[in-house]
């Protein structure tokens, strides 16, 4: 709009000074006025203004994200209208658009983008515009904040097991006395000892209290192995999802799951953060790496092999 | 429970606002007069109807709206070729049914924008058209409702670009946006507007081309005629309206509120029976006026800058009291020339019905009574006009006048019968209507009537003593504005006597007695009258005149205000040019200082403001990040603006621990301990320093 605005100003001034008609004059002053409100009232809008980027604690690729942007308005008297806050120089393009900005209060905007990669997403600045209060031209303030985002592979189904080593689906009991279901060994019982330690088919034989130790029982230990070094492009990224699928698989089974990749290995383990960084570490993992150790799986516990 | 907000939705005010510009970019058109009966009419009729029903008709039978409009450009076209109208009106009338297309078709952001933008055409071309006050009132209220619109425009349509057409709809129907504290503010708003406005139209450089200048519309002519008819019926109404203003130099003594004064239009000599007539013939034009009669020693001179409003002026010039010695047309290179009949009225031509504005210098030293004797009877030829006694003269008239001033010096004569006019007879605004002898019912049955009558009958009853006189019409009387000008007003017409005497030329009297001359107009009307008048010639003093010489003088003025404070300062003595120079350079220092010292601190107040924001530990990443990257920056490796934290440690591995300490706690939450800090940026000067001495 601004150009049609500023080829219609330029237009009346001709035709003011043309024919020196001085209500002509009074109507250029009126648009030229109107440039120079607009100018400043936008400088005014801006400043003060600051924004922070709320980055999602996890983004998968293909699933839509959330990104906050929480602005404040740091000066005490003037409200600021019409913000258009957007991402600029970063891998993610975005935008968000707050109305009104209270003097010196906070609100947030928001933008969904779904990522079509994994890996790293960055951000560098955030740009502050508005085109208030005529929408004839805009003014914008970049401003410095860099941020990442690791974007987890996608999520797929995962692949066939093509297991090396298959062990029994389930908990694995250890030679050793533990807080397992199946017995370990049966004994007299110890006075204060809780009832349900009681073997009563064996006390009922007896014909006295015989008490009962149980097994210490072992979680299901799988090991996800990758070797991501010859592979490339799409084959690496449907290996890394499959891996992925697998981890997500295996954690959710209740198993205690490791990964072992080329040059890079993760200890086994489970909940919600061995999750994160299992997924981290898939979603970081780059091409190459001709150079790099083959993957170590895991000793105890079932093999994973990705295979292509 | 919170009361739910009156008032219009955002939706509502910003459609209301797009109107209201409209019709005040229609009204900036439409007080011109030159739209046509029609044409007005049509647009006030529209828009009630597009706020009825427009909203039935979006998108229907467009093709008979663009026929329409077809058709319009057509006709218009057709109009301009033949010469009926002319272009700028055209465009304007195809503007208006543009605007008035677009108030039935609103739908989107778009709509708007483009019904504002035929809006500001269409005041384009009222400013065209009409040089009036009132187009000026219709400006200020564009100004004002053109902010709100295209305020509220721009947030309609930011809203909507914004969330969509489901996420805007809540926000575009609710009442909490336009609130009266926007639409104050806004208002507010548009006042700077008009401030900036008026700031850039005194300083923009009048240089004009002068093609295509519209030139001033004709007006119909009214006014004083060439004929008295003393046979009329009713009653004389008083006219506020203003015919003439009038700046006098010198001002009168005092400056009183009241003038009392002749403003002569023209003599009117030739009886009718039931009035006066001018006598027939030709204009001659004028190059210079005769000289008073035994004119000697140094008049005294009374220049009357005269300006006549064209509803009341057909050619003739208005003189004041005096001798008329020059008149001079104000604007250079004006085509009008000046022009004299038999009876020696002064006209101008052409006459193309706008306002006139001229000059006439008068000579104030009229012969006193005393100086009127002893000129005997003894008349040129060409006066014989002004002896005409009508055959039908009621004998009563010529008895009178003998009774009067019979066997006396005429300039006797026309004393006595000019007192005894104003003294024995009554004033009245009531006329005697369709009457045999105007004049002897004047005299002798009703006794009382308006100044034609005794002006007539002062004229009849000279005449009769062999005197020659003639009646006179013209204004009397001014009243002072705060403008600064003597407006005379339509009521204050009136008649009176001019008699002549041999060496002396025609003299005044006026028989009218001298508290009912000219019009009493004190009532509201005429004051909001004179008061609407006072307002017009500031407008068209300060706006529609304002030229390239009013603004040198203007700049000249402001050039000698800060010459004039420059001199001050420097002493009332004055300093020598060297002091000054020295003054003029600290000045200009201090002035730089604190200008980069404003600067400054305006930088440090942002950085300060942004770094409250933040806790001590992100302050603490923050300066980490800036110290990490002037060592960097002095080791010669460049930092760009958007680097980001795993950036730097690939890039310079000797960084990596920084970086991951200003991301832990700048983004991360973590805590940065000062000497976790300090030790951090003491490590990657180490390890620069021992890459620069490595480096091969």
């Amino acid at each position: 709009m601004g150009r049609w605005y500023t080829g219609l100003t330029i237009g009346i001034g001709l035709a003011a000074t043309n024919t020196g008609n001085n209500l002509l004059f009074l109507v250029l002053g009126l648009l030229l006025a109107s440039i120079i409100v607009s100018g400043i009232l936008s400088e005014q809008s801006l400043r003060g203004v600051r924004v922070e980027r709320r980055l999602p604690s996890v983004a998968t690729a293909g699933q839509q994200a959330l990104i906050g942007l929480q602005a404040r308005n740091g000066k005490r008297r003037a409200p600021s209208f019409s913000l258009e806050i957007r991402e600029r120089g970063g891998d993610v393009p975005g935008h968000g658009f707050l109305v009104l900005l209270p003097a010196g209060q906070s609100a947030e905007a928001a933008y969904r983008f779904v990522p079509q990669r994994r890996g790293l997403h960055r951000f560098e600045q955030i740009e502050v515009a508005t085109r208030a209060p005529f929408g004839l031209f805009e003014k914008s303030r970049p401003m410095d904040a860099p941020a990442e985002l690791v974007v987890f592979p996608r999520q797929v189904p995962p692949p066939p097991s093509t297991a090396r080593t298959l062990a029994r689906d389930g908990e694995r009991p250890e030679d050793r006395i533990g807080l397992g279901l199946e017995v370990h060994s049966l004994r007299d019982h110890r006075p204060g000892e809780d009832a349900r330690s009681i073997h009563w088919r064996s006390s009922a034989r007896a014909g006295r209290l015989i008490g009962m130790d149980r097994e210490q029982e072992r979680r299901k230990r799988v090991c996800v192995v990758l070797d991501q070094r010859p592979l490339r492009g799409e084959v690496l990224e449907r290996a890394v999802e499959h891996a992925a699928a697998l981890v997500s698989r295996e954690l959710d089974g209740g198993a205690e799951v490791s990964l072992a990749l080329a040059g890079a290995f993760l200890p086994a383990g489970s909940g919600e953060a061995h999750r994160h960084a299992a997924l981290r570490l898939l979603a970081l993992l780059e091409e190459g790496g001709d150079g790099l150790a083959a993957p170590e799986p895991d000793g105890e516990g079932s093999v994973l092999q990705v295979r292509e | 429970m919170p009361r739910a907000p009156r008032g219009p939705t955002l939706l509502q005010a910003q459609r209301w606002a797009g109107t209201l510009t409209s019709a005040f970019a229609f009204l900036a058109c439409a007080v011109s007069g030159e739209m046509g009966p029609a044409m007005t009419a049509l647009f006030p009729l529209a828009v009630a109807g597009s706020a009825v029903a427009g909203r039935r008709f979006h998108g229907r039978v467009q093709w008979a709206w663009t026929a329409l409009l077809a058709g319009a450009l057509l006709v218009f076209g057709v109009q301009v070729l033949a010469g009926h109208i002319d272009i700028i009106l055209a465009a304007a009338l195809f503007a208006e049914l543009l605007c008035i297309h677009r108030l039935w078709h609103r739908r989107t952001g778009r709509d708007e924008l483009l019904l504002l933008l035929l809006a500001l055409l269409l005041l384009c071309a009222g400013a065209a058209l009409s040089a009036e006050l009132t187009f000026g009132l219709a400006f200020l209220g564009f100004a004002v409702s053109g902010t709100w619109a295209l305020a509220l425009t721009h947030l309609r349509s930011a809203i909507e670009e914004g969330r969509g057409p489901a996420g805007s709809a809540a926000l575009l129907n609710s009442r909490r946006v336009a609130t009266p504290a926007l639409l104050s503010g806004l208002a507010a708003l548009s006042l700077f507007g008009i401030a900036g406005a008026a700031l850039v139209f005194f300083t923009f450089p009048r240089v004009t081309i002068g093609g295509l200048r519209r030139a001033s519309r004709p007006a119909p002519v009214a006014g004083l005629g060439d004929r008295v008819d003393l046979s009329r019926r009713g009653t004389i109404a008083d006219d506020p309206r203003v015919a003439l203003r009038v700046r006098l130099n010198p001002p009168p003594r005092g400056e009183p509120r009241d003038l009392a004064m002749h403003w002569r239009a023209r003599s009117l000599s030739q009886w009718t029976g039931h009035g006066w007539r001018s006598p027939d013939g030709g204009l001659i034009p004028v190059m210079r006026l005769p000289r008073r009669p035994r004119g000697g020693g140094v008049p005294s001179v009374l220049s009357a800058d005269i300006e006549v409003v064209g509803q009341f002026t057909d050619g003739v010039v208005f003189t004041p009291e005096g001798w008329p010695l020059g008149v001079d047309f104000r604007r250079p290179g004006s085509p009008r020339q000046l022009y004299r009949n038999v009876e020696g009225d002064l006209f101008y031509q052409p006459v193309d019905g706008g306002d006139v504005r001229y000059t006439v210098a008068a000579d104030l030293d009229e012969p006193a009574p005393g100086g009127l004797r002893g000129r005997g009877q003894r008349y040129p030829s060409w006066v014989e006009a002004d002896l005409a006694v009508p055959a039908s003269l009621d004998a009563r008239v010529h008895a009178l006048a003998k009774r009067l001033g019979g066997g006396k010096d005429p300039a006797d004569a026309a004393a006595a019968i000019e007192r005894w006019l104003a003294t024995a007879l009554r004033y009245s605004r009531e006329l005697p209507g369709d009457v045999a002898d105007p004049i002897a019912d004047f005299l002798f049955a009703r006794r009382a009537g308006h100044c034609e009558l005794f002006s007539s009958a002062m004229v009849l009853m000279l005449r009769s003593l062999g005197i020659p006189a003639r009646n006179v019409t013209g204004y009397f009387g001014g009243r002072r504005t705060d403008a600064g000008y003597y407006a005379v007003r339509a009521g204050d017409a009136h008649s009176w006597v001019e008699v002549y005497f041999p060496d002396a030329g025609y003299v005044p009297f006026d028989p009218t007695p001298a508290s009912a001359r000219g019009s009493r107009q004190e009532g509201i009307g005429a004051r909001m009258v004179l008061l609407w008048d006072s307002l017009q010639q500031t407008w068209r003093a300060f706006v529609v005149d304002y030229d390239l010489v009013s603004q040198t003088q203007a700049m000249r003025r402001i050039g000698q205000i800060l010459h004039e404070t420059g001199q001050r300062l420097a002493g009332r003595d004055g300093a020598t040019g060297r002091l000054r120079r020295v003054i003029a350079a600290v000045g200009t220092a201090v002035a730089a200082a604190a200008v980069i010292a404003w600067l400054r601190r305006l930088r440090l107040r942002a950085r300060k403001a942004q770094e409250r924001e933040l806790t001590s530990d992100q302050r603490r990443a923050v300066a980490l990040w800036r110290g990490a990257r002037r060592l960097l920056k002095r080791a010669g490796v460049e930092i760009a603006v958007g680097t980001t934290p795993g950036e730097l440690a690939r890039r310079v591995p000797a960084a990596a621990d920084i970086a991951r300490a200003y991301a832990a706690a700048r983004w991360g939450g973590a805590q940065l301990a000062p000497r976790v800090a300090r030790a951090a940026l003491r490590t990657l000067d180490a390890g620069l320093q021992v890459a620069r001495e490595h480096r091969p």
